[in-house]
């Protein structure tokens, strides 16, 4: 399952930094100068806010249980932003991403990321008078794959129309867009309580995906001091996808939800560079309120009826962004609806950490885009056969591999997620290889037993693993395709040992770490045999000689006096003072009653 | 309209003429004169072509494609066309120092077999013109008797530099009449190709789905000899016709020529040639009218068989052709707005309330504006459903008509079954399974014949729209049509009519080599003078 190879390559090649394997692998370290050039380009946006990492997504589940939890202990925050007893809030999203290709939507210049700025421009990228667009079909590809991973409907014929206004960014005059009819439709993406949805949606919302459509790229603008505009056209005529979701949301943290499993989705796809946050991922929303017990709205969007007059967003760059920017309009909306007032269509702006949303221009000031059929594109056919063959090469997708690992493997969903999203899915493979092995070693055992025990040991004991002298961000060089420094089949040995009793526990973390530290070198029973680990149960005699060690007069008179509770604090001094963890706990517990009694005689 | 004193003519010297002669640069409106060359003594008119050729362009190396029949052939090139050695301004203000840094496929081709390019020629701005008047440069005008009347447009430049043995072929673009159109004017041959035909890599669009690359010349042999010389796929030409489709409507060969020819003397008499009732308009000049007559008389002379036909959606092509070529004008042109292209004005882009506003209004010419906004308003949402997709409807409709008509199919379209209960009541039926089938459709190529410069000046912008009325159906459904000229004489004095044959798609070379037996007919009529004869006593 080597996933995500095209941009990973991409990231060497043009950003300079070599994949990091770890669990922090989405916090490259760039060269200043590199990171220079990443910022300019990677934005959408005219002035580019200092790129972000996107949030790794151990910290969004941090995150999220970390809000469940205020939830669950009634501290009440933002919480309270989430739903409104008198009016209904009606939120769609509409999000551009830039597609992994390497040439440009309609010329042959390549799709660069960081580069000399004009350096990859063909004539018909900068509109020359006379040239013409040659539409790049490699572009569907991963149009195609977003697309299905969406569940959408292909289109078996698409067709690219002219969307006109004016901007310097824009050297045509236009951007060729799929207004009419765009190549994929009636899609869905289902999002679960732990993608972050708001706890009114329950445990899974189905949000409907209107159409996915093909798009150009406009030139970026880099502002100088002194009203001075330089225009690098290496991003111009780049092939982007506009996702159009159903007005179907209704509550702020499921639309940041939303946009941010799409942002997972288009990378496990590998359908698409960058992530929101990076501005490869932009949003614009749409937000209208109704009154819960009142009559009915009078306005309809995308077929859906009833809705409040809406409002737009435009240019939302992050998925805070998203959730503040809607519950600011949300606020707004009903402010301006109890005084009486009326909501105009318009478009409104929003800036980072900011309360309320803009105003940017009304409807008297919108533009009439005026789209019409290019006349030198032809439609697009797209084949039977190529979607099957994507849809078949899609490969399974989190959701999917989430759900086989919670329900057949026993994981809880945090864990199961984890797994999934390290190591570019290494860890997965990793699992996989581990849970394999231990069945081979015990055919008899439950699946959902053996993967408990294997995730423990794969996530947690794995993961306490460092070595300072090893590559820190991963010390661990676990590859894509599940090999690391701990061969699986040593993994599963232990794991084997360790369910069957012949070692302790304690014996095994410590082998654990061996295996880490030898590099793989020694297998787990020379490395037993080495320390003398194997698990030897202590003799009565021991087991005496141990409780006695420890017995104290002033507790056993305790016990003696009725308090039988403290018999166990005792078993838990013999297991500390053995250290070997070879005492078992009810053993001692019957030798200890044994002399006790012997004192009360 | 400044008053023209002398003969102006078309062709615009390359630049290195110019650098040759610093005094033409100095000449009206950059483009120079035969007049003037010879009054300063360089004698352009009579200079051998390889003298002038070799300055804009270093001396060819010899290719094996090059024929020896193109090796003394001089070029001109419509403005619209980018030239890499020759500023490529469409006649406009906003472009007028736009130097293109690729050549088109034309003129590579052009050049590749051996042709001199002689220079770039006057137009109408973006080819939005019937008269060649609405230049950035000036009008053009024809030589003496015929300086009062006008070119045509838009090629007119083209026109004028073949009728005037600047050059000995000239290449135009037709969007809905404007090489056949001044070709008429002027007394040439022009051509306008199948859609998709010729490449339109490197021609400056005016409306992208009918805009074709033309070629006028004084003869419908070298007509035939360019235009089989430029028919080539073309990957960089998203509406190239593809070389399957190629193969399956054209044949090519040595002497494809001889043999179309060869056929004719076989099989001329066989032709059916259908005259489109709808055409017998209102507005037709008498003398085109007459015209009209005698041509047809002359195929029947031949033993062609002369069929009425109906060409119902008509009367709707002309004003659907204009909302079309308006609303693709528009988007096309909004690319110049003085960023990267077009002259950018002082003021700021903002001035006006309107970005850009101040530049394009300066840059462009009025019929341009005119245009623009027409285009853009047929494009609002609140127009088009009414405009744009009623016009693409007609469009639809005038395609139909054609296919109707000719007996050969559409190669482009699967073979439609036209349901006579639906069929339109003008259509006459030849018998219970239809209406009679056509090879060739023969008709006037504008309703008049060259009108008086004068006269245009007076006219409403719509009525210059009025004399596209037949050349548009042809370029709505992207057939293949020629103008031949015919000189006619009133009061006035001489002036030209131009013929137009038109043929189902692919049927180019049938198309001009039909053309080409007329021209021999009408030469032998003209010197017999029977023609004269017979039309005084079909008057009586």
């Amino acid at each position: 399952m080597a996933r995500i190879a095209p941009h990973v390559l991409r990231s060497y090649l043009f950003g300079g930094h070599v994949l990091a394997r770890g669990c922090l692998r989405r916090n490259p370290v760039r060269s200043p100068a590199l990171q220079k050039y990443h910022s300019t380009q990677a934005s959408l946006a005219d002035t580019d806010p200092a790129p972000t990492i996107p949030i790794p997504f151990r910290k969004q589940l941090k995150d999220e249980a970390k809000r469940r939890k205020a939830e669950g202990s009634g501290k009440k925050a933002k919480e309270d932003n989430q739903k409104l007893e008198d009016w209904e809030l009606t939120v769609g999203i509409e999000i551009h991403a830039q597609l992994n290709t390497a040439r440009k939507l309609f010329s042959s210049a390549a799709s660069t990321i960081n580069d000399v700025p004009n350096t990859h421009v063909a004539l018909f990228d900068v509109a020359m008078p006379g040239s013409q667009p040659a539409f790049q079909k490699e572009t569907l590809i991963p149009a195609l794959r977003a697309a299905l991973a969406l569940n959408c409907t292909i289109q078996k014929t698409s067709k690219f129309d002219r969307k006109h206004y004016m901007h310097w960014d824009q050297p045509s005059g236009y951007q060729i867009t799929q207004y009419y009819e765009p190549f994929a439709r009636d899609g869905h993406i289902t999002l679960y309580a732990h993608d972050g949805i708001a706890k009114e949606d329950g445990g899974r919302i189905d949000i409907g995906i209107k159409q996915i459509q093909m798009e150009q790229d406009t030139a970026k603008t880099i502002s100088q001091p002194g009203d001075i505009h330089l225009l690098d056209f290496n991003r111009v005529g780049l092939p982007l996808i506009e996702i159009i979701t159903l007005p179907q949301i209704h509550h702020p943290s499921t639309a940041a939800a939303l946009v941010r499993k799409i942002q997972i989705i288009l990378n496990s796809v590998d359908a698409c560079v960058l992530g929101l946050q990076s501005g490869g991922l932009r949003a614009d929303v749409n937000v209208s309120v109704r009154r819960r017990d009142g009559e009915e709205g009078e306005n309809e969007y995308s077929g859906v009826k009833g809705l409040g007059k809406r409002t737009e967003i435009k240019n939302l760059s992050s998925f805070k962004a998203v959730e503040d920017a809607i519950i600011a309009e949300r606020d707004r909306q009903i402010e301006v609806l109890d005084a009486g007032g009326k909501i105009e269509g318009e478009t409104r702006g929003w800036t980072i950490g900011s309360t309320e949303t803009r105003r940017l221009r009304g409807k008297e000031g919108e533009v009439d885009y005026r789209y019409m059929p290019d006349p030198d594109l032809g439609p697009v056919i797209i084949g039977q056969d190529l979607i099957d063959h994507l849809h078949e090469s899609l490969g399974v997708l989190p959701d999917h591999e989430i759900n086989i690992l919670v329900d057949d493997y026993g994981l809880t969903t945090k864990d199961a997620m984890s797994l999934v999203s390290l190591n570019e899915g290494g860890r997965h493979e990793y699992f996989r290889d581990v849970v394999d092995e231990v069945q081979r070693l015990a055919p008899e055992q439950d699946l959902k037993e053996a993967g408990r025990l294997a995730g423990n040991w794969v996530l947690h004991e794995m993961g306490g693993l460092s070595n300072v002298e090893i590559d820190e961000e991963d010390p661990l060089r676990m590859t894509s395709d599940g090999d690391c420094i701990i061969p699986s089949t040593e993994l599963a040995q232990l794991i084997h040992y360790l369910d069957t009793s012949k070692i302790t526990g304690k014996s095994a973390k410590k082998v654990l770490s061996e295996l880490f530290s030898s590099g793989g070198s020694k297998s787990t029973d020379n490395l037993i045999d080495e320390a003398g680990l194997w698990f030897v149960p202590l003799s009565d005699a021991e087991y005496e000689e141990l409780a006695k060690s420890i017995l104290d007069t002033r507790v056993v008179e305790q016990i003696l006096a009725g308090k039988d509770g403290k018999i166990n604090f005792l078993v838990g001094q013999m297991m500390r003072k053995d250290g070997d963890g070879r005492v078992d706990p009810q053993q001692a517990a019957v030798v200890l009653r044994k002399l006790i009694e012997e004192f009360r005689k | 309209m400044v008053k023209v004193h002398r003969p102006r003519s078309v062709v615009r010297a390359a630049k290195a003429l110019r650098e040759l002669n610093p005094g033409i640069r100095t000449s009206q409106n950059r483009f120079i004169s035969r007049a003037e060359q010879e009054q300063d003594g360089s004698g352009a008119g009579r200079r051998s072509p390889g003298e002038v050729a070799g300055k804009s362009k270093e001396p060819k190396p010899s290719s094996a494609e090059e024929s020896p029949w193109w090796a003394d052939r001089r070029v001109a090139v419509k403005d619209n066309i980018a030239t890499a050695e020759l500023p490529t301004t469409c006649a406009s203000g906003i472009l007028k120092n736009h130097q293109s840094p690729f050549e088109a496929s034309v003129v590579e081709q052009l050049r590749s077999i051996g042709a001199s390019i002689m220079g770039k020629t006057n137009m109408d701005e973006f080819g939005m013109g019937s008269h060649s008047t609405n230049s950035f440069f000036g009008t053009v005008t024809n030589r003496p008797p015929y300086n009062r009347f006008s070119v045509g447009g838009s090629s007119g430049g083209s026109a004028v530099a073949v009728a005037d043995k600047l050059v000995d072929i000239a290449i135009g673009t037709d969007t809905g009449g404007s090489v056949r159109l001044p070709a008429a004017y002027s007394g040439v041959v022009g051509f306008k190709p199948s859609y998709g035909v010729i490449s339109r890599w490197g021609v400056v669009p005016y409306a992208n789905s009918l805009d074709t690359v033309g070629i006028l010349a004084r003869s419908c042999m070298k007509v035939f000899k360019a235009f089989v010389s430029m028919r080539e796929h073309d990957p960089k030409d998203p509406t190239s016709l593809s070389e399957m489709s190629r193969t399956r409507a054209y044949t090519n060969g040595r002497n494809r020529w001889r043999d179309l020819r060869n056929q004719h003397d076989k099989d001329f008499h066989k032709l059916r040639i259908g005259v489109p009732e709808q055409y017998n308009i209102f507005e037709l000049d008498g003398r085109t009218r007459r015209a009209w007559q005698r041509t047809l008389m002359l195929f029947q002379d031949q033993g062609c068989t002369i069929v009425p036909i109906s060409l119902p959606s008509t009367e709707q092509a002309l004003p659907a052709y204009y909302v079309l070529a308006m609303a693709e004008a528009a988007s096309n042109l909004s690319k110049y707005d003085g960023v990267r292209y077009g002259t950018r004005s002082t003021s700021s882009d903002g001035a006006g309330d309107v970005l850009y506003s101040e530049s394009r209004g300066q840059g462009f010419g009025d019929e341009v504006k005119r245009r623009i906004l027409l285009g853009s308003y047929a494009l609002s949402s609140d127009a088009i459903d009414n405009y744009f997709i009623k016009a693409q409807k007609v469009r639809r409709l005038v395609q139909q008509d054609f296919d109707r008509v000719f007996s050969m199919p559409n190669p482009l379209r699967d073979l439609e079954q036209f349901d006579l209960s639906k069929m339109d009541e003008s259509i006459p039926l030849n018998n219970k399974l239809g209406p009679s089938q056509v090879d060739l459709i023969v008709c006037p190529t504008s309703p008049t014949p060259a009108p008086n410069l004068d006269d245009i000046a007076n006219q409403r912008p719509v009525d210059a729209y009025i004399n596209d009325v037949f050349t548009v159906p042809a370029s709505m459904a992207g057939l293949p049509a020629i103008s031949v000229p015919l000189k006619t004489r009133d009061a006035d004095g001489p002036r030209f009519d131009g013929m137009q044959i038109i043929g189902q798609y692919s049927d180019d070379d049938r198309v001009i080599s039909v053309a080409h037996e007329l021209e021999k007919l009408l030469r032998i009529d003209d010197a017999s003078g029977l023609w004269r004869k017979g039309y005084r006593s079909l008057m009586k």
